[in-house]
């Protein structure tokens, strides 16, 4: 078992090293700062200053080996736009992102999870044929248009909620929900298979034999083993999200997350904010991977075992 | 359910009605406030509410009135020196008085800038200013290079607010020596003499501004002025709605209607002292023929661009002139004009045989810039020019193999030296990018129009200038572009004619909210 956490930690230290190097020279590739609209209207030596000012000086592979260097010291340098240190402004942006992400992963739990079952339980009826299109609709509706359609329709016409930010309760309605259709769509789906797969199992039939009561065999003996397939997708759903996911639901909301700050250090090349924002997000996305694959060993013995 | 959530949603809205205190949805809001590296049409917004000139103007006023601010008197010493006496019990936000040390600070880190981004700044519209002297606790003495026609409109622009010198060389390093890391400190945590201190800032985020009750002038109505970003569009015009925001900024001409329809909201608008203009290599090897350069501005009817885009509330210019510039608004100067028989003709004399020409535009940086690109394109193709749109987030404006290009010339002050002076100077931003050239003439006329004393003799060389542009042009002013802001219609607010664009002026005046 050490040797399979270690393992996995050896893993997630050279991905992210490799995720280092690609942003590195990704960001420097597609463009300066300059090449955008910063450097507008500029002479060359105004353009010959501003590079200075920004420490672009130097060539590509001078400022990688200092870029590593910095980033062994802790010192991950300063946002073009905003002259502060980008550890400082991700943090900013990175609660509220969780936050979200934490609403939408609870939400999506209570509601999959007892679909997911009602489903399974009612493969051939027509209530999981329901359920199934439903979670299909889910699945193809992208998140902005139940954003859009839920602002249009709770705050334009009804004004019962609020649009802008995070302030308060209520500010969270909106965006977890728009967060969460996709997610609670396919952990459905996700769900309803692997009570499938758990209900035709002969311990199941074995429970039943005992005489346990149709409630406990299910949630005891069945959901509990479902849960294991449940788990690795939802960490992996997750990462995604945390990655890519939030961008748009952000930007509608004027939610103050990093998802809609990636998009701005990108536009502008804003190098120190974009880097540091990718692997704080890459970061964040191996150890979700990591902490899921020692859960599921933990879990399935028979893991641990295959993986030595 | 619903009473709970309306009692909830009334209770938020409480705190931004009552109390004087209102919130702003922008759709951006500034990564730094620092006035005096800052020219951008974000950083505009933020400024005037917090930070003092020495000379201010009237803002309600097209034409330029000059008010006392910061300085009681000024006047000429000799040709090169102006002597201001300083207002008497200014205080800054921080507490600290105001004395003559603040302001020679303030204007010589810009006239003698060491930080790479005031000197940017400071080369292209302060380059006559040597220096500011102190002479007592009182009294501040400008020096220039060359006799100086435009005194009081660059001692009142905001890159030369006045800031305050001992907070900010002590934010950090050596407390007594100015560095970069100052400056830099400084825009995060900015102090000025204004009606408002800049109570909170978020970078683009969030600026709260708090009344000042120390301000030297009449005191600010609001108690508290809040900016928010809100970057979509439909979620602000949402907020304002919802009455999370009073004021919203950046309405594009077509979500208009949808404000005024509500029996709640209002707009307010005006043509924006800005062009977005088209710019054109003259070295690029397709372009030097000025032939092909004038059929490709005579083949853009504007009025048309004014009419589809823009409601027809845009302003077509005939020149590079705006009504701000006072005696030197000239209208009657013909420089741009649709003409597609002209185009056509100029084409047939010239060297051009088809060859693609390639426009770049940025995807959502100017409101409706790839609509007009797209038209222009079009309208190209009418007189026989083979045009192709390239949407583009680079700025290819100092690329050799760029062609044609959308850009903006804002107007930084009400002179043509202040939106045209800036971009097309000899060794200017034009030139200097390799997409504009200049010559001994160029340049003579050049100085008659910045330097003359006379007003006559200024105007006679901006018309000779306009006649070079005429004869081979680099640029095209398509429009000023229609900007609008939706509010509440318990606010009385609206962009005043004196002001640079975009300026979000909160002062006395300038605000009121009905009920209050």
């Amino acid at each position: 078992m050490t040797l399979y956490i270690l393992r996995t930690l050896v893993k997630m230290v050279v991905t992210l090293f490799v995720i280092v190097t690609l942003v590195f020279f990704a960001t420097r590739l597609s463009g300066s700062p300059l090449d955008t609209f910063l450097g507008e209207g500029l002479t060359p030596e105004d353009r010959e200053a501003m590079i200075r000012y920004f420490g672009l000086e130097g060539s590509i592979w001078q400022q990688y080996v200092s870029y590593l260097r910095g980033l062994l010291e802790g010192n991950f340098g300063l946002s073009f736009l905003e002259r502060r240190p980008v550890a400082q402004i991700v943090a900013e942006r990175i609660g509220p992102s969780l936050q979200l992400l934490g609403s939408s992963l609870v939400l999506t739990i209570c509601v999959a999870v007892p679909l997911g079952v009602i489903a399974a339980l009612n493969r051939s009826s027509w209530v999981g044929s329901a359920v199934m299109a439903l979670a299909f609709v889910g699945y193809a509706v992208p998140n902005f248009v139940i954003a859009t359609f839920m602002v249009l329709l709770f705050a334009f016409t009804l004004n019962w909620l609020p649009v802008v930010g995070n302030g308060t309760a209520l500010h969270f309605i909106m965006p977890t929900i728009a967060m969460s259709g996709v997610l609670i769509a396919a952990l459905t789906r996700f769900t309803r298979n692997a009570m499938l797969d758990v209900l035709g199992q002969d311990f199941m039939r074995t429970a039943r034999a005992k005489g346990l009561p149709e409630t406990v065999v299910i949630l005891k003996h069945g959901l509990r083993n479902a849960g294991v397939t449940v788990l690795s997708v939802l960490g992996l759903q997750i990462a995604g999200m945390a990655a890519a996911g939030n961008v748009v639901v952000e930007a509608i909301f004027s939610w103050p997350g990093i998802g809609e700050l990636l998009v701005k250090a990108a536009i502008v090349r804003d190098y120190p904010v974009l880097q540091f924002g990718v692997i704080t997000v890459s970061c964040a996305v191996v150890v979700i991977n990591a902490v899921t694959d020692i859960l599921y060993a933990v879990a399935d013995p028979r893991i641990r075992m295959a993986k030595g | 359910m619903k009473t709970f959530l309306m009692t909830t949603a009334a209770a938020l809205m409480a705190s931004t009605t009552f109390a004087q205190s209102i919130t702003v949805g922008a759709a951006n809001v500034s990564d730094y406030l620092d006035p005096g590296r800052d020219h951008s049409n974000v950083g505009s917004q933020f400024y005037y509410n917090a930070f003092d000139t020495l000379i201010d103007r009237d803002h309600s006023k097209l034409e330029p009135e000059w008010v006392p601010a910061l300085a009681t008197e000024w006047a000429m010493v000799d040709d090169t020196t102006m002597e201001f006496k300083l207002r008497e019990g200014v205080t800054f936000h921080n507490g600290e008085a105001m004395t003559a040390d603040d302001v020679v600070f303030s204007l010589n880190r810009m006239y003698q800038a060491s930080f790479a981004p005031y000197q940017v700044r400071a080369k292209d519209r302060l380059a006559n200013f040597a220096e500011a002297v102190k002479i007592d606790d009182y009294t501040v003495q400008i020096k220039v290079h060359r006799a100086e026609p435009l005194w009081e409109t660059l001692v009142s622009l905001q890159q030369v607010m006045i800031i305050p010198e001992e907070y900010t060389k002590a934010l950090s390093g050596d407390p007594l020596v100015a560095e970069d890391g100052d400056y830099e400190a400084f825009s995060l945590a900015p102090v000025g003499t204004g009606p408002y201190a800049i109570s909170e800032f978020t970078p683009g985020q969030k600026v709260v501004y708090t009344r000042f009750d120390d301000f030297w002038g009449d005191l600010a109505p609001l108690e508290q002025a809040t900016v928010i970003r809100i970057p979509e569009t439909a979620s602000r015009i949402t907020a304002l709605k919802t009455g999370e925001a009073d004021i919203v900024t950046n309405i594009a001409p077509d979500q208009l209607a949808l404000i005024n329809a509500d029996a709640n909201l209002k707009t307010e608008g005006s043509a924006t002292a800005l062009f977005h203009v088209m710019i054109m290599n003259v070295n690029h090897p397709n372009l030097t023929d000025p032939k092909i350069r004038q059929a490709m501005s005579y083949a853009i009817d504007r009025d048309l661009l004014n009419e589809a885009l823009w409601l027809g509330k845009a302003v077509v210019p005939s020149t590079h002139t705006m009504e701000e510039m006072g005696a030197l608004h000239m209208p009657e100067l013909t420089t741009f004009e649709y003409d597609p028989e002209m185009a056509r003709k100029l084409l047939a004399e010239s060297a051009y045989d088809g060859e693609e020409i390639v426009f770049d535009a940025f995807p959502v940086y100017y409101t409706n810039g790839v609509l007009a690109a797209q038209a222009i394109i079009e309208m190209w193709a009418e007189v026989g020019i083979n045009g192709k749109l390239n949407v583009t987030d680079k700025w290819t404006g100092n690329d050799p193999e760029m062609m044609a290009r959308s850009w903006s010339n804002p107007m930084y002050f009400a002179d043509p030296f202040g939106s045209f002076g800036v971009m097309w100077a000899p060794d200017g931003p034009s030139e200097g990018a390799g997409r504009f050239n200049t010559d001994d003439a160029y340049a003579e006329a050049w100085e008659r129009f910045r330097f003359s004393k006379d007003v006559d003799a200024r105007r006679a060389a901006y018309g000779e200038l306009m006649e070079r542009i005429k004869q081979d042009p680099p640029v095209l002013p398509l429009y000023r572009p229609f900007e609008s802001w939706g509010m509440n219609k318990s606010i009385n607010w609206k962009p005043q004619s004196g002001h640079i664009p975009y300026v979000l002026d909160f002062r006395a005046g300038a605000i009121a909210l009905a009920d209050s």
